[in-house]
């Protein structure tokens, strides 16, 4: 229908119209359809992932290049590279830094990678690798991770978004070439929760809904002309975002639901809140979300920044694990320390003791999701330089994801111009999932 | 040029600055020759468009020009007054008119500012005790823009940059103070921004994907290498006088001394540049060893070096000179840059990687562009003033799809999303009626201490720091230390200065706006969860980090959020300006399509409007102007 018919048309005609377009948006009749298009799910037909794998990830984003040997991979006979850090026994098998005191305590639930290794080492095209598989090109934006776990597995829960993103830069939860619809909902501040999720108190539902149909009808002709996919990506989330502010599960997003207790045991910090959220949001039904906590380029004075930032880690973290543990939901979802890259061994002493990127060895950590816990993968040699034994790329790294949730980290899926890409990267440096580190 | 519509446009414009028109002009840059440069742009895109066997796009019309002109040049939708001079009136040249209009407005200060701050990351309320010591440098870049400074006098001040930040026009520290600590990023930066080469890589290892080995990196850096502070050490020894630091901390002037530290120390960059650098524990090439000292040395365009003997002193001053005038790169990367600016997308992708001409699609127009820079003497304004003067411009967008991230070809002007600056400040013009004339950063130069300005009258910021950069013995420093900590107390109970200089220096605190104001006047960047950082601002970490990517948080923003509350629920809000500029229904419609979509309806949208949702009610024009604000037409550029 466009505009011109509409001057034709009579009284009842014109009320069609309006309803229609509210259709449109509103989505009343057109739901349950919308939500089977998008629940539809390319993992779920006979991938050969797991059995019983994990629903859900919650990727903790260590932005900066978190020092390894500062956290996960200390050094405690090699005072030379190690300064002034201490390491502490866990609940595990393996020693940790003493930063992490409480992580130490949920360390039989988790499993420490110490043989991390990549080459990019500058932080845009390390935090590109790390969300993408791919190294970035002028001429694609590859999708992330949560894009291709909401692609690959379909939406749990149709009202709510698929992937969620905290204290996260726009850039990493973009979907690229997947387009909008599959993109993180990038939240400002955890505490806000999903802001102007509800409609405002200066207009009544009966406006709200005439303005929205009205809109619809003078976007006609625009469309038409411009049928670009970033003119389409907003007519998809005008509908996402109605189906949203009528959605049940809207309060997942409200954290002040929980008492101050649990606020507080997860630390009262972003970082911290942002984890309580990402537990509420799992439990409601979404796939994938990215909790960012950043401040780890400690170029200058690297054992107070990293002593600062790992205590605010430690808690968050340590928190999530053991509340997804009560709920029953850790065995569902896997958790995920991620960085770019670690840090030198070298202390250089001119910057107040910083240390530099080093992209060659560093560490990350999985928990939940079907994790052994209590064990460490791979090796770092004596000063955590190089990586000593079984070497894991980051393409590797998110092909144990994918595996994690039951999902082909090989299957290729086609950008628009026809291009094959995977979840575990380019065919010649194509990740190879960590099977043995899974019960 | 017909003077008396003209004379019109302009007064409706309110007249261009007088500056503009009374100084004298450069024979290269007088209207005349700008046209002629415009139409020489224009010759080569014909000729594009002939090799290549495409249609030449339509030009478009008036409405559509004025909008696409105010987004570009000024970041900003114009107001319904702007629209409706532009749009009521009948001349020939009235396009050209508006083209000048736009450039002489602090609007275009304002955007051309986001722009550069976009460009060298600059933040101002990161924390770290950055707040105030950040002043200087944005200062600086704001004066930059403001004075429209030649680009390459511009990077040569920012790259070649020495000295106390706080003192007077020396803020350009600033571009090394942003990266304090990790100097080798610095040099990657740029390298990227400045030449268009990536060598990020190359900080750790030999590039696999480029020219660039490790040793090349280095020899680079050897350049900017010693970025210490102002007798360097000199603040340690004074606090050390004082005994267990963690104490001294919490006395009156342990506070100070942290103060001075954070804020004057902080800010200030010794020397001119070591010229060499020592390669790192874990270099791994046959080409140097570990620890072994390595001169700087250029690799492309003039060959240049320093010693890898001794410290040089001025190694900053000699790259910055070799950067901006001794190679090929600095022209082209800046040409692309303005072109994407103002055309919608650059010659070639990505904006920072250099291409020779050659290898672009059109080398002629590539060294045309590069020669006019350089006889325009790097004046960026004028250089944008000779694009937009182009019937290139002046195209219709390519209303072809195209595939999601992947960056276009020359194939005419691709619609985009406004950034989030060109949206928040469009929504900004239809709440205040003059956007230009909200509140703006303030840049004064007294001291702020513990939140109050200090010393009013008596010394400045700039003064303060010269003195304490200057002691050469710890001794000296303490008690001036004490001394001033005296002054601030006495001159603490507002006393000694006289009540109006208090007053202003408190209205000048330094530092940006609040609430509504154009977005390069708000804390750069924009707290997490603002409208602007939803709608795609850069964070600040990366190079051209913004995107225009949809999300739902954006759409949840229009729907309920700031264009509800700012906008269509506040009756106050400028747009509605244009319910009192018509008095029959249909003019008021049509008033509200000039302010919002700057263009008057179809005839289609007026019966439409006119029979399902206008009934003469206020209530009726909010449901249009909520309409209207959520079309895509609104938050596209044409």
């Amino acid at each position: 229908m466009n505009l011109s018919d509409l001057n034709k048309q009579d009284e009842l005609c014109r009320r069609q119209f309006l309803i229609n377009s509210a259709h449109t948006y509103l989505g009343v009749s057109l739901a349950p359809m919308l939500g089977a298009g998008l629940t539809s799910s390319l993992g779920a037909q006979g991938t050969p992932g797991r059995v019983n794998s994990a629903e859900h990830v919650i990727f903790l984003n260590m932005g900066g290049g978190m020092s390894h040997l500062d956290t996960f991979d200390t050094k405690p006979n090699n005072k030379e590279v190690q300064g002034p850090v201490e390491s502490v026994a866990t609940s595990g098998d393996f020693q940790i830094s003493q930063y992490l005191s409480k992580t130490a305590q949920v360390a039989d639930k988790m499993c420490v990678i110490n043989s991390m290794t990549s080459r990019q080492g500058a932080h845009e095209q390390g935090q590109y690798l790390l969300h993408r598989s791919y190294a970035p090109r002028g001429t694609i934006v590859h999708p992330a991770i949560g894009s291709w776990v909401v692609r690959m597995k379909g939406r749990k829960n149709t009202t709510l978004p698929g992937f969620v993103t905290a204290n996260t830069s726009p850039s990493a939860s973009s979907a690229g070439f997947f387009g909008a619809e599959f993109g993180g909902v990038p939240l400002g501040r955890p505490d806000e929760g999903l802001k102007n999720s509800t409609r405002a108190d200066s207009v009544n539902e009966q406006d709200f809904k005439h303005r929205l149909a009205v809109a619809d009808a003078l976007n006609r002709r625009f469309s038409e002309r411009f049928s670009t996919p970033n003119v389409k990506a907003y007519d998809s989330l005008y509908e996402e975002a109605v189906k949203l502010m009528q959605s049940e599960d809207l309060k997942a997003f409200d954290i002040n639901q929980e008492s101050g207790q649990m606020k507080a045991a997860y630390g009262n910090n972003r970082f911290g809140q942002g984890c309580l959220l990402a537990r509420r949001l799992v439990e409601t039904g979404v796939r994938f979300v990215e909790v960012s906590h950043g401040g780890w380029d400690t170029h200058y004075d690297n054992f107070n920044s990293v002593e600062n930032r790992a205590a605010t880690l430690d808690q968050g973290f340590s928190q999530l694990v053991k509340d997804l543990d009560d709920r029953g939901l850790l065995e569902s979802t896997l958790v995920v320390i991620g960085t770019e890259f670690g840090r030198t061994p070298r202390i250089v002493e001119e910057h107040n003791s910083g240390r530099d990127h080093h992209p060659s060895c560093f560490s990350t950590v999985l928990a939940g999701g079907g994790v052994k816990g209590g064990m460490k993968y791979g090796k770092s040699d004596k000063s955590g330089n190089r990586v000593a034994d079984k070497p894991v790329t980051i393409q590797d790294f998110n092909a144990t994801i994918a595996y994690a949730l039951g999902i082909d980290h090989a299957q290729v899926m086609s950008s628009p111009s026809g291009r094959p890409f995977r979840m575990g990267g380019a065919e010649a440096d194509l990740g190879k999932p960590i099977k043995e580190i899974f019960s | 040029m017909n003077v008396k519509i003209a004379t019109i446009l302009l007064s409706g414009f309110c007249l261009l600055p007088a500056a503009a028109q009374s100084k004298k002009i450069d024979p290269k840059k007088t209207p005349q020759a700008l046209k002629k440069a415009s139409f020489q742009v224009d010759k080569y895109v014909a000729e594009i468009f002939r090799s290549k066997k495409l249609k030449v796009p339509s030009v478009v019309d008036d409405a559509t020009f004025l909008r696409r002109s105010f987004l570009v040049a000024n970041g900003r939708i114009p107001t319904l007054k702007e629209a409706q001079n532009f749009l009521e009136i009948d001349s020939a040249n009235k396009r050209e008119i508006l083209t000048q209009y736009l450039l002489n407005t602090d609007g275009y200060r304002s955007h051309m500012q986001n722009y550069m701050m976009d460009l060298l990351r600059i933040e101002d309320g990161g924390g770290n005790g950055r707040d105030t010591s950040f002043v200087p440098y944005v200062r600086y870049i704001h004066d930059s823009v403001a004075e429209n400074k030649p680009w390459d006098q511009f990077a040569r001040e920012l790259v070649s940059a020495s000295g106390n930040g706080w003192a007077k026009g020396n803020g350009a520290v600033g571009y090394y103070i942003r990266d304090k600590g990790m100097p080798l990023d610095n040099m990657s930066i740029t390298m990227q921004v400045f030449t268009g080469e990536r060598l990020e890589c190359a900080q750790c290892h030999d590039s696999p994907t480029n020219k660039w080995e490790r040793i090349d990196f280095f020899e680079l850096a050897a350049f900017t290498s010693g970025q210490g502070e102002i007798n360097d050490g000199m603040w340690r020894k004074t606090a050390g006088l004082y005994g267990d630091l963690q104490d001294f901390r919490r006395t009156d002037a342990g506070r100070l001394m942290y103060w001075l530290r954070d804020n004057v120390h902080y800010m200030s960059l010794a020397g001119g540049g070591n010229g060499r650098i020592k390669l790192p524990s874990d270099y791994q090439y046959r080409d140097g060893d570990p620890g072994e000292w390595v001169g700087g040395k250029t690799h492309f365009g003039k060959r240049i070096r320093t010693s890898a003997k001794r410290n040089a002193g001025d190694s900053r001053e000699k790259f910055a000179t070799w950067m901006t005038t001794e190679n090929d790169n600095f022209d082209y990367v800046i040409v692309n840059r303005m072109w994407d600016r103002v055309m919608g997308a650059p010659i070639t992708h990505p904006v920072d990687e250099f291409v020779e001409e050659d290898d672009t699609i059109h080398p002629g127009l590539v060294r045309y562009l590069k020669r006019l820079i350089v006889d325009l003497d790097y004046d960026l304004k004028a250089f944008q003033h000779v694009l937009l003067g182009t019937r290139t411009f002046q195209f219709a967008a390519n209303p072809q799809a195209f595939e999601v991230g992947v960056p276009q070809a020359f194939n005419g002007r691709q619609l985009a999303r406004m950034n989030a600056e060109q949206l928040w400040d469009s929504l900004v013009t239809l709440i205040a009626d003059q956007p230009d004339e909200l509140q703006k950063r303030k840049f004064g130069d007294h001291i702020y201490y513990q939140g109050k300005p200090v010393l009013v009258g008596k010394k400045t910021m700039s003064e303060l720091s010269t003195e304490i950069l200057a002691f050469k013995s710890p001794a000296k420093y303490r008690e001036y230390v004490e001394n001033l900590l005296v002054e601030i107390k006495n001159s603490g109970s507002g006393s000694s200065a006289p009540k109006d200089m208090m007053m202003m220096a408190r209205s000048e605190r330094p530092g940006p706006a609040k609430g509504i104001a154009r977005a390069s006047e708000l804390p750069a960047p924009a707290p997490a969860g603002h409208f602007l950082r939803e709608f795609g601002q850069s964070d600040r970490t990366l190079v051209n980090g913004a995107t225009t990517d949809a999300n739902m948080a954006q759409v949840l923003q229009i729907m309920n959020g700031h264009v509800e509350k700012l906008v269509v629920s506040n009756d106050g809000a400028a747009v509605y300006n244009a319910l009192e500029t018509g008095s029959k229904d249909a003019d008021k419609v049509r008033y509200l399509y000039y302010a919002i979509l700057s263009r008057p309806p179809s005839d289609e949208e007026m019966n439409m409007l006119m029979r399902d949702v206008i009934d003469g009610s206020k209530d009726s024009y909010k449901n249009l102007v909520s309409a209207l604000l959520s079309t895509h037409e609104f938050m596209f550029v044409q």
